[in-house]
Parts: structure tokens; C-alpha cells; sequence
């Protein structure tokens, strides 16, 4: 009889500890900050982002938790259930901009302890300062930004085609380069995956090249014209139709990638994370370079990560101070000349390589700086699965531009 | 001593007074519900009874009120308006329909089609080939590995580039096939996989009920002059249905929640257009959306799916008394 109590004890002290158990909130001083950079580029930044902090405040005790999953879908997820429990970490990576509206209410303010208090506001570029408010007020702080209106090539793939990448002026320029690389070499013209975020991407850079920066700005903010939509639509279609890899539902954009660098393939499109696969071995200029895509040479299409900073937060005083740093030159320099990414304020560029050190000085001379739409700047998350849905089901192989213009219209 | 002083009073033989009685009787019930097998055993079924109680049904109690409210966000859910919103949304959303049917068809397609090609490979093991252990340990080995791999295994099979399947078709002159990018195509693809995938558990689960039908059965049909197909067809299958039932309970669960090997195929919560099931959009709308509380009664109906699943497998076994 004593060993069965002693069983039930024992169960009630796990049902208890289950009860209790809850997440790891730290000690109320330390800064737990949750990100999603587990591998290459992105863990060595992270690695030397934090290691500078705690260089500079060795007094604040840190918790870094890096977790891994594609596209950021499990950091969401976790980030998810902390905020749902109202178990918030200090601070956790996302995107800014519409993207915070699915956590209105439990993000908090640092305008006046950090974006006053360290001069951001003056610091970063004012479309980055303006994304950066959300409905609960500044709830983010910019680490870096990737350049969304790339398109890269392997340079043997087209001088073998005869084809001049700074003679792309237009869509049509384009595809009659996608055609020379067709008739000209054996590799295939135009590679990318086919998962509808990328197919999301590449639409909002077609619609921005050849529909114009205010046509995408009347589509994000609700007044598209249905007809440049479809017209992009179509666009798009003649690419991924005529000139892709036949395996793109197969593979994703990292393996496309690795086809330009065996030369295997002309052209991708992609953010400029696509360039930080590159290394040592694929020299810019030489193996590899960069255009901006035809007709929107004038622009920097706007992408950026950020911290973002909870309500109830469990470690106030020292989030701030985290969150100071993050948006600080020497983090940000840290950070982005290791992360392939490019700082959101000015910063000497002796220590960016030479693709990085013009793109960021594009970033500051662009006419305009359009927010990504697959990458929650643009439209709140939920509308961005929304389109993707739409994609998924109008516009994968086969393709129907009339199907899927009208349901993005309607869903935006 | 309580037993004796009952029966010394139901023989009315005592002077005591009714308020004696009243608290004797009470006392006699007490220690009677005391002495009772339920409660005496209840330290040992009490424990699991609470926590699966807590953790598994009133889960599920919970997740029934929050698909009754409009959560939505992270601004916590309202329960003092509660209503079936969401179940009337539900009926009015394509994706639920094409997810639904996406999900019936895995569910009979993936069923059957384990259950036949088990069978086919117990009975091949069961006529004792050579290297019959071999190949039941090669059969069984993809059950073992995690979906995460089978997935991109079966990502670089379908490929249409390169891909051993298209490989193969091209070698008739067929092809290649957009295995996994046609929507005609690709619920199929993902059949085909689950079922390599799940052939070997229930090639497993009818050796074991092949090996336990007595061997004079087999003598006795050989000598009434049945051939191969009808011993089997007559005496060895039909011996066979308690084990086709409980395998067939096991897949079609499975069947239900196959969400980590699309999510692991497709790379994320949306997969291609002709492969939604209902635990993929369930978990879309949860994480991609945060619409919890439409994603709560997308998993209500999931939860009533399993239940007409195996409510009429509890009730066989209730019937034969095996519960």
C-alpha cells in the first residue's frame, strides 16, 4: 500500500511539474532573444552580432536561442506559443512592417529608450524608421537588409551566349537574352524553385519592372488595377513557362542557386542572400555578377530583418540596451558584412566585400525603396499566405494569369 | 466488527435508537465504499486517469471552446460570446473542401493500397523464399526512418530532371512527369510514397497472423485438391481479417495526420495545389495565419474523422468482449 501511494505522489508531483514547468523565461535580467540564423552566413553573423555584444556589455547576461526550420516557420511557431502563453522572450528576429500586425497587442514601445535614446531615428534610412512602426508603436529595431530586385547570372553562361548583361534594359531585353542562352549554350536560362513564395517574389519584382514602382504601391496598399496585375502575370509566365528548369517544384532556391555556380544555368532571381552562397571560390565580376531587374534600376527593392520587442517583456532594462546595440553602426556592420546583408543606416564600407559595398551604396542613392511583399514588409502575414494560397492554386504549372490577378486583387 | 453489529441489527434484536442506526448505517457504507476494489485500486489507475483526463480529453474539451470563439492574433480568445462561426465559415471555404476531399481520398487510396500490397509481400515471405528474413528486414526498414527523410528522398525520386521514376518512364518513351507539380498527379505521388513507406508494417502484421494459422490447414485444402490462389482466397484470407482490421485502424489514423511528410515535401505549410489535406491547412491557419480559432474547428473535424474511424473498430471489440 505504501508503494502505491508512493506512485500516486510521485504522478501528482509530475502532473504538478507538467502544470508548472512552463517555457524558460531566464531569471528576469537576461536577455533571451530567439532568432532564426542556425546555419552558414546567417549563424556566423548571429555568432559575431551577439559575441560584440557582449563585448561592449559584459554586465548583461545573455540567452541566445537559435532555432532552425525553413523559412523561419519554426522560430515562428515557438515564438508563437511564447506569446500565447504570455511567456515572451526579450526580443526575437521577424519581420517588421505589416508583419507585426498579427502580434498587435503584445509588442511593446521602445521609441523613447531606444530609438530616441540612441538616435536611430536619424540613423537609419527614413522608409526603415517608418516599417519599423507598428500598431503598438516602435516595436522593432532594423539589423539588416537583403536587396529584393537582384537578378544574377553566371558570367561564362552568357558571354558563351553572347549576351551583354548591361544591354538588359527591359523585359523584353530579357527574355531575348533568355533566348540566347537557350539557343547559344546548353545551360538552362532561367532556374529558381517553384514554392509559391519565390513565385510571390518574382511576380512583385516583374510588376515592379515593367508595371512600375506605383502600380506595386496601389496593389500593396489595397488599389491594385487588376489588369497590370494580370499584365505582370503574364510576364512572369513567359519565364517560368519557356525558359525554367523543368525540376523547379522539386527543388528549392538553394539548389537552383548551386546551378549557377556549377554553370548550369544564366540567370535566377532572388534576394541577395542568393550572393552570400557564392564564397571565395565564385568571384564577383569575374564568375558571377549582378544586374538590377529591367526596369527597376532606379530602385532598392526593400527588404529587412529586425528585433522586435514584446510587451511584458521579461527583461526590460536590459532589452533595451540589447535592442540599442542592435541598431547601432558597429552591429550592424558585424552583422551584414558576415550575414551578405547590407546595414539599414550609414557605416564605413571599408570591412563590406565589393558586391556589398555597391549595393549599399544603391541602397542610398535608390529613387525609391519598395517594400517586399513575400517577406511581410509589404501586406500583413496572413494576406501574404492569402497570395500564396492563390499562387499555389492558379499559378504553378499550369499557369493562369486571368485566375490568379483576380484573386490577388480581391485578397489585398 | 461493522459487519456484525449490521447484522446484529437487520435481526432487530438490539435496543439501539434510530440516530445509532443512521450513523452505524453511515459508518457501514463509508467503510464499505473504503474496502471497495475501486477505490482500494485507485492509487494505481487514479494517476494515469487524471493526467490523460487533463492532457488528452479536456485538450480536446478546450480546443472544442476555442473553435466556438473568433480568436484570432495574440489577443487572447473571448469566451462570452460563443458560436459555431467558424463551422459555418468552414462551409463556405473552397480550401476546406478540396482539403477535405484531398483528405478522403488518402485516407481509402493509402488504406487500401497498404493493405494489398502488405499482403502480397506476407504471403511472398510466408512460402518460405530464400533470404525471407532479408528481404522482411529490407521491407520494414522505410518504416523506420523519419519523414523528413523519406520526404527528400522521394523529392529527388520524383524529380523531374533527374528523377529514377522518370528515368525509368523515359526508357518506354514516356514523360517526364511533373510528379509533384501536377495537381492531377501529385496526391498520387504522395499515396505512392506513404504506401512504400507503410507496406512493410502491414506485411509484418499479416506474417504474424499468417504464422499463427496451423500448418494442417494448409495440408487438409492441398489435399481437397484447392489450388494456390484458392487456398488462399478461401482458407488463409479470411483468417486474416482481425489483423486487416487492426492495421487497417492504424493506417487510417495515420492517414488523417500526414502533415509532417507534406510539410516536409512541399517545405512549408502550403503545399502544391492538388495535395492540401486537412492537417496541412489546419496548421496553415494556425501558424501562417494565426486564425486559431478556425484552425481549432478545422481540427474538431479532424478529431470527429478519427472517431468514425475507430468507433466502429472499438465497438467490434466491444462486441467479441476484448473490451
Amino acid at each position: 500500500m505504501r508503494g502505491t501511494a508512493a506512485a500516486g505522489v510521485s504522478a501528482t508531483a509530475l502532473l504538478a511539474g507538467c502544470l508548472t514547468g512552463g517555457g524558460d523565461g531566464g531569471d528576469g535580467n537576461e536577455v533571451e532573444v530567439l532568432h532564426g540564423w542556425t546555419g552558414g552566413d546567417g549563424a556566423d553573423a548571429a555568432s559575431a552580432l551577439f559575441s560584440a555584444f557582449e563585448e561592449e556589455h559584459s554586465d548583461v547576461p545573455t540567452n541566445v536561442r537559435p532555432i532552425g526550420g525553413e523559412g523561419n516557420q519554426a522560430l515562428d511557431q515557438v515564438v508563437a506559443q511564447r506569446l500565447q502563453s504570455d511567456e515572451p522572450p526579450s526580443s526575437f528576429a521577424g519581420w517588421p512592417g505589416p508583419n507585426m500586425l498579427q502580434y498587435e497587442g503584445v509588442l511593446g514601445d521602445v521609441e523613447e529608450e531606444v530609438w530616441e535614446e540612441a538616435g536611430l531615428k536619424e540613423a537609419h534610412a527614413p522608409e526603415v524608421v517608418e516599417i519599423c512602426q507598428g500598431p503598438d508603436g516602435y516595436s522593432a529595431v532594423p539589423i539588416g537588409s537583403h536587396r529584393m530586385n537582384d537578378l544574377f547570372y553566371n558570367v561564362q553562361v552568357l558571354d558563351d551566349a553572347g549576351v551583354d548583361p548591361d544591354s538588359i534594359d527591359s523585359f523584353d531585353a530579357f527574355v531575348d537574352a533568355l533566348d540566347a542562352i537557350e539557343s547559344n549554350t546548353s545551360a538552362q536560362p532561367y532556374v529558381n524553385g517553384l514554392a509559391p513564395w519565390i513565385v510571390l517574389q518574382f511576380w512583385a519584382v516583374t510588376m515592379l519592372g515593367t508595371q512600375g514602382y506605383d502600380a506595386y504601391m496601389n496593389f500593396i496598399e489595397g488599389d491594385g488595377d487588376e489588369a497590370q496585375v494580370r499584365a505582370a502575370f503574364e510576364n512572369v509566365e513567359i519565364v517560368l513557362s519557356d525558359y525554367l528548369n523543368v525540376d523547379a517544384a522539386e527543388i528549392g532556391f538553394t539548389e537552383a542557386n548551386q546551378r549557377i555556380m556549377a554553370g548550369d544555368a544564366g540567370f535566377i532571381h532572388q534576394g541577395n542572400w542568393a550572393a552570400g552562397a557564392y564564397g571565395e571560390d565564385f568571384v564577383y565580376g569575374e564568375d558571377w555578377g549582378n544586374i538590377q531587374f529591367p526596369g527597376t534600376e532606379d530602385m532598392y527593392g526593400l527588404h529587412f530583418d529586425s528585433f522586435l520587442y514584446p510587451a511584458n517583456n521579461p527583461s526590460p532594462d536590459n532589452t533595451h540596451t540589447f535592442l540599442r546595440f542592435a541598431g547601432s553602426e558597429t552591429a550592424h556592420v558585424e552583422f551584414n558584412r558576415l550575414k551578405g546583408s547590407i546595414p539599414t543606416r550609414e557605416v564605413p564600407t571599408d570591412r563590406f566585400n565589393e558586391y556589398l559595398t555597391q549595393t549599399i551604396e544603391d541602397f542610398s542613392s535608390a529613387e525609391q525603396r519598395p517594400p517586399t511583399i513575400a517577406h511581410g514588409l509589404a501586406v500583413p502575414q496572413s494576406t501574404q499566405s492569402q497570395l500564396e494560397e492563390a499562387i499555389s492554386n492558379n499559378f504553378a504549372d499550369p499557369y493562369n494569369p486571368s485566375a490568379v490577378a483576380s484573386e490577388f486583387v480581391s485578397i489585398v | 466488527m461493522l459487519e456484525l453489529i449490521a447484522a446484529v441489527r437487520s435481526d432487530g434484536t438490539t435496543g439501539d435508537t434510530g440516530d445509532d442506526e443512521d450513523e452505524r448505517s453511515g459508518r457501514s457504507r463509508w467503510e464499505r465504499l473504503r474496502q471497495s476494489d475501486f477505490v482500494r485500486s485507485a492509487p494505481f489507475w487514479g494517476p494515469p486517469f487524471l493526467l490523460m483526463g487533463f492532457f488528452v480529453y479536456a485538450a480536446i474539451g478546450w480546443n472544442f471552446l476555442l473553435s466556438l470563439t473568433d480568436y484570432e492574433r495574440f489577443q487572447g480568445p473571448d469566451y462570452s460570446n460563443l458560436d459555431f462561426g467558424m463551422y459555418r465559415r468552414m462551409l463556405d471555404d473552397p480550401t476546406f473542401w478540396e482539403a477535405t476531399q484531398n483528405t478522403l481520398i488518402l485516407l481509402i487510396v493509402f488504406t487500401v493500397a497498404c493493405l494489398v500490397a502488405g499482403l502480397l509481400l506476407a504471403i511472398l515471405l510466408d512460402r518460405e523464399v530464400r533470404f525471407g528474413r532479408g528481404f522482411r528486414t529490407i521491407y520494414l526498414l522505410p518504416m523506420s526512418l523519419s519523414f523528413i527523410v523519406t520526404a527528400q528522398f522521394w523529392k529527388w525520386m520524383y524529380n523531374s530532371q533527374f528523377g529514377i521514376i522518370n528515368e525509368f518512364f523515359g526508357l518506354f518513351g514516356l514523360g517526364p512527369y511533373g510528379w509533384l507539380s501536377n495537381p492531377d498527379l501529385v496526391l498520387f505521388s504522395v499515396i505512392f510514397a506513404l504506401v512504400w513507406q507503410f507496406s512493410g508494417y502491414t506485411m509484418i502484421v499479416y506474417l504474424a497472423a499468417l504464422r499463427a494459422i496451423p500448418q494442417d490447414q494448409y495440408e487438409a485444402a492441398r489435399v481437397d485438391g484447392a489450388s494456390t490462389l484458392k487456398l488462399y482466397w478461401r482458407v488463409i484470407i479470411p483468417q486474416l481479417k482481425p489483423a486487416m482490421v487492426s492495421a487497417s485502424v492504424v493506417l487510417l489514423l495515420f492517414s488523417l495526420k500526414a502533415f509532417d511528410f507534406l510539410f516536409a515535401l512541399f517545405d512549408g505549410y502550403q503545399p502544391r495545389k492538388g495535395a492540401d489535406i486537412l492537417s496541412t491547412m489546419m496548421v496553415r491557419e494556425a501558424f501562417a495565419r494565426s486564425q486559431w480559432a478556425y484552425s481549432s474547428a478545422i481540427a474538431i473535424v479532424l478529431f470527429l474523422l478519427s472517431l468514425a474511424v475507430i468507433a466502429p473498430y472499438l465497438y467490434q471489440q466491444h462486441r467479441q468482449g476484448n473490451l
